[in-house]
């Protein structure tokens, strides 16, 4: 280089560096010597990395050197110059390779880009930020999955332990059906064979043991109603209950049951009322619902004193659903009781069972007959007012 | 992925010989930086030369964030290409830390390769007790600030919206090729794996011979790295160039050739 571009270059107002491909330095202009505080001589013939940054050096040997080598050129690349002071000085670079007396030399100019960097620090900032709040969504959202995914485990474990509980209870049903059987044969003999003594068939009885027989024949029966309501039971449960659907006329199916029960209300002298519109129809089993209601009157009449009063009541109960309620003013239910009325084998208490015959199994066939039409039968009572009863079907 | 090895890692056979010679470019670079030296061994070998993934011409659709974490899945892209093209008698050249990908893959597939040929090579970059790989983490660390400046930055928040603009395509190509990397962001990843990888524990199941080329004045790898690895890797021959820097085999091409040529015609089983 001549001493006139030297002295020109020594006042351009950008720095000037040129190295051959040993990266030693051969020239350096004046005004880039002054930036970095160094001296012309404390920098001639020295590796070019002398004047990078640390992590430039690395930069320069992986990218910038074989960028320039294989391209014979780079564009607007940034690299930190590392002053005599210490100082980082930010600094864009264009390089060319020349051919220049016989080697082969790099010359970079190099721009001092300051208020620039401090935006692009910023933008990098900015983007790292955003990097980092995307990897914490990423994870919270890999933690949701794995929430997601242990519920689908909790859930499908539960499906299991149902499935299993239902399979139990099926067992169980099965075996109630099967037992309830095996007792009704022998129970059936005991009734035979005491009619039989009765009719005098096997010779004269007398008084005291006729008296006896009619005990045995009472609790003989007892038994066999306890078995069959236990069969009942354990149908519904098991499924084993055909439902024939129909338009079933309220009022008509009251008027069938209440002869049934006409003996214990004249013979407890209980005022009996009802309330029927004539087309009101529900979608049952005619037979279910009869069965459902003689179960709701016997226990009223039974749960009533003498000289107290029933009342039957049919309507709209919404859109979609119709009522049958049974109302009496007996001994009522307590409300910690008003659920438990429905479990098997459940009175209210154990004093008023030995007062009232029954096995405890009526309520809980008739509520599980009542939904199996697709129904319900609830309960509300104020405790030494009465009972109300309420059957829900759907409406024809 | 038959074919699709080859056209993944933009592979390139070329050469009259029969043995395999197979470069491997270094970080920040694609297989243009062999084309100093490679035309001295078209004669007598087989070249082939790749890009890695995210590299070079390579399928970009093919980079998985989780195997390029580490090295060893750059080496499993040089083992995929070494079994594609079933090579065997392997004369394996990497420039830096393509030198620790080859010993990975020659450990893993020692019977293919015959002969390792490590060009400033480093088993550890960072400094680490009485180990002196060279650097500080801080040195890494502004290396990648480095990294961000020059095109994650550019590309970051320039290049997708430029690309994703059909009108003018060219912008988004000339940003990213500026440098031999690809991919700015898949070149980001691959300076992790490399500058924070330890493949120390790895030196000593090398059964390969090799050759180690040591630069002078090589600030990446410098002459106690050479050193430590003559010493880890058994069968291993140091050489020091009169070359300073980095790439010597695109800085001092004739040094490079010449020592390589003067190893491969020795004779190793000693």
């Amino acid at each position: 280089m001549d001493d006139a571009s030297a002295g020109l270059l020594d006042k351009a107002p950008c720095g000037f560096i040129s190295f051959g491909d040993d990266s030693r330095i051969a020239y350096i202009n004046a005004t880039l010597l002054t930036r970095l505080g160094f001296t012309g001589e404390e920098l001639s013939g020295r590796h070019v990395e002398t004047i990078l940054g640390d992590g430039s050096r690395i930069f320069y040997q992986t990218h910038f050197f074989p960028l320039v080598k294989l391209h014979g050129r780079a564009q607007e690349v940034f690299l930190l110059l590392r002053a005599k002071s210490g100082e980082d000085v930010g600094m864009l670079c264009n390089a060319v390779r020349h051919e220049r007396d016989g080697s082969t030399f790099t010359d970079c100019a190099l721009m001092e880009v300051q208020e620039r960097r401090k935006f692009e620090e910023a933008l990098l900032d900015a983007r790292h930020q955003l990097q980092e709040q995307a990897i914490e969504l990423e994870l919270q959202s890999e933690a949701l999955q794995t929430a997601n995914d242990d519920l689908q485990t909790l859930n499908e474990d539960l499906k299991k332990e149902r499935l299993a509980a239902d399979e139990a209870n099926q067992a169980k049903s099965n075996f109630l059906a099967v037992m309830s059987h095996e007792l009704r044969t022998p129970l059936n003999a005991i009734g035979g064979y005491v009619q039989l003594i009765e009719m005098e068939v096997h010779g004269p009885v007398t008084e005291a043991q006729r008296g006896a027989l009619a005990r045995i024949d009472r609790s003989q029966r007892h038994l066999l109603r306890l078995i069959n309501d236990v069969l009942n039971l354990a149908r519904i449960e098991a499924g084993r209950v055909d439902y024939l659907v129909e338009s079933v006329p309220l009022q008509e199916v009251i008027g069938s049951v209440l002869p049934m029960v006409e003996p214990q209300i004249a013979s407890k002298d209980l005022r009996y009322e009802s309330a029927i519109p004539s087309e009101l129809r529900a979608k049952a089993d005619r037979e279910k619902v009869q069965q459902i209601l003689l179960n709701l009157l016997t226990n009223a009449i039974k749960f009533t004193s003498q000289g107290g009063s029933l009342c039957v009541e049919a309507g709209e109960h919404s859109d979609s659903l119709v009522f049958l309620r049974v109302t009496d003013t007996g001994l009522g239910i307590p409300p910690d009781m008003l659920d438990k009325v429905f479990e098997p084998f459940i009175q209210v208490d154990a004093s008023r069972s030995r007062a009232t015959e029954g096995t405890g199994l009526g309520l809980a066939i008739s509520r599980d007959l009542a939904r199996g039409m697709g129904g319900d039968l609830v309960a509300d009572s104020t405790l030494g007012e009465g009972s109300t009863f309420q059957l829900n079907l759907p409406r024809a | 992925m038959t074919h699709g090895v080859l056209k993944r890692n933009n592979v390139k056979v070329l050469g009259k010989g029969t043995q395999p010679m197979l470069f491997a470019h270094g970080f920040g670079c694609d297989q243009n930086m062999w084309r100093f030296i490679t035309k001295e061994f078209e004669d007598d070998y087989r070249i082939i030369l790749f890009d890695y993934v995210g590299s070079g011409q390579s399928d970009l659709a093919a980079y998985d964030a989780g195997r390029y974490s580490t090295l060893k899945g750059y080496a499993g892209d040089l083992l995929d290409i070494v079994r594609e093209l079933d090579l065997r008698d392997i004369v394996f050249v990497g420039h830096s830390v393509s030198s620790m990908i080859g010993v990975l893959a020659a450990n893993e597939e020692p019977d293919r390769f015959e002969r390792l040929i490590l060009i400033g090579p480093s088993p550890r970059y960072i400094n680490e007790g009485t180990y002196v790989g060279g650097f500080e983490r801080k040195d890494i660390e502004g290396l990648f600030e480095m990294m961000d400046r020059n095109f994650i930055g550019w590309a970051n928040f320039l290049a997708p919206a430029i690309m994703k603009n059909s009108d003018q395509p060219e912008l988004g190509e000339e940003l990213t090729a500026s440098f031999c990397s690809t991919d700015p962001v898949i070149a980001r990843r691959f300076a992790e794996a490399t500058f924070l990888a330890d493949n120390r524990e790895d030196l000593a199941g090398v059964t390969i011979p090799s050759l180690i080329l040591q630069c002078s004045d090589d600030m990446v790898a410098p002459e106690a790295v050479g050193e430590y690895l003559k010493d880890q890797l058994a069968n291993s021959t140091l050489k020091v160039m009169k070359a300073t820097g980095h790439c010597p085999h695109m800085s001092h091409p004739e040094e490079t050739v010449a020592l390589i040529k003067e190893y491969l015609s020795s004779d190793t089983t000693a």
